[in-house]
């Protein structure tokens, strides 16, 4: 496991996004997978849900159906996401590795960092969160309504929003770098149970690529260079190109059919591990 | 200043034992959840449910963050802290006392060999903040 690796831009299903990034998370974890960033997209669109979100109580299950959106669950926290004209980053790392520090936070203000630095290289002036709502207090299921702490802004606006999981000294992050933004939809398929928030103020909580970059520049591959160069600059890093492994495809293979598939993951999560890649 | 009572024993996984014969309490300690922040949602096994030493017990949600919580020791859940379901912020504020998570009734006494006491962890903490 030598180096830093760099799994280039493609679209997949919701399913297999989750079960690659799972997939790498794990080999992590065993000492098998380096370091690895990988940037990606969503076909069809989709909505992915945190580990301990209430699908039927979050998510408009027959809005999605109508319209063909997929909806899965996250191995990660967070809330409510509608994946669509976006760039998605994963990266996966044992947690001291690099500038890494042990707590969850610290992790965040890293990658934030990164990503920062890569979108100044298209002339952006993104900055972290400082403040931010602690989680519980904010007042809905979409995880664009508010920023929370270290998350990134542009314009006092949140542009991306991350999520992470740990286990065994690894840690997988992975967040949607809004490239055009629908707040009716998103709204639509991602319930308000409170009816606090409505299209005028997620407008006003955030912005996206497309309306700072020209239409070329928000390509996703062009993006994805660009935050890659963040990632080495603030890293101090070189990634490589490469591909998931051997063991890593049986494993999303597994993974694929034996719970993300699984309606019994996406609406209630916690199956025992014993039955989901067995 | 994190505080790591002298009566319990701890894993290098951050998980607190409070042995009392055969039946082991088991919690976060300070250090553990001041590294992962406020702490939102937890999920707990049933009563009966058998853990094992160093393996995953439940899950717990701080900053949209989801980590596994390690059992220090084997055997079958006797007790559950039902009660940290509606306020987890006492995992935060009161860790080694009403955050208790899960009883265990111990297989297997050996294996508390494997633990640190306070002093060992105090030490394994600052090792892993780069301290040391």
């Amino acid at each position: 496991m030598d180096g830093w690796r760099l799994i280039p831009y493609r679209k997949f299903s919701a399913f297999e996004n989750m079960a690659i990034d799972e997939a790498i998370f794990r080999g992590n974890q065993l000492g098998e997978s380096p370091p690895t960033l990988r940037f990606y997209g969503w076909d069809p669109p989709a909505i992915s849900v945190g580990y301990f979100q209430d699908v039927e109580q979050e998510v408009d299950l027959e809005y999605c159906r109508k319209n063909r959106v997929d909806i899965v669950r996250r191995p990660t926290g967070g809330k409510a996401v509608f994946h669509d004209r976006e760039l998605t980053y994963s990266f996966i790392s044992r947690e001291k590795e690099g500038p890494f520090t042990p707590g969850v936070l610290g992790t965040y203000l890293v990658i934030s960092r990164c990503i920062i630095k890569g979108l100044s290289g298209l002339g952006l002036d993104a900055e972290v969160a400082q403040g931010g709502l602690p989680e519980e207090r904010v007042p809905t299921a979409h995880c664009f309504s508010f920023p929370s702490r270290y998350e990134i802004l542009i314009a006092g606006k949140k542009v991306c929003g991350s999520a992470q999981t740990r286990a065994s000294g690894t840690f997988l992050q992975h967040g949607s770098l809004l490239l055009d933004f629908d707040a009716a939809k998103a709204l639509r398929a991602i319930r308000d149970r409170d009816g606090r928030v409505t299209e005028d103020t997620l407008r006003k909580a955030v912005t996206y690529l497309g309306a700072y970059l020209r239409e070329g520049r928000t390509d996703p591959a062009h993006l994805s260079g660009m935050l890659k160069a963040g990632f080495e600059d603030v890293l101090r890093v070189e990634f490589v190109e490469g591909r998931l492994t051997p063991e890593e495809e049986a494993l999303k293979d597994k993974l694929l059919t034996g719970k993300y598939v699984n309606g019994q993951w996406n609406r209630e999560g916690r199956i025992p591990e014993k039955d989901l890649i067995a | 200043m994190m505080v790591f009572p002298d009566d319990l024993l701890y894993s290098r996984e951050h998980t607190w034992a409070r042995v009392d014969g055969n039946l082991v309490t088991v919690g976060l300690t300070d250090y553990g959840q001041a590294k992962l922040g406020e702490i939102l949602n937890i999920d707990l096994p049933e009563v009966d449910t058998y853990v094992e030493q160093d393996e995953p017990f439940g899950t717990i949600e701080s900053a949209a963050t989801v980590t596994e919580l390690i059992s220090p020791v084997s055997g079958d859940v006797v007790r559950v802290n039902d009660d940290i379901a509606d306020d987890v912020g006492i995992i935060n504020s009161d860790p080694y006392d009403t955050g208790w998570m899960i009883v265990v009734e111990m297989t297997d006494a050996s294996e508390l060999d494997n633990l640190l006491d306070s002093s060992e962890y105090n030490d394994y903490v600052l090792g892993e903040e780069g301290l040391d």
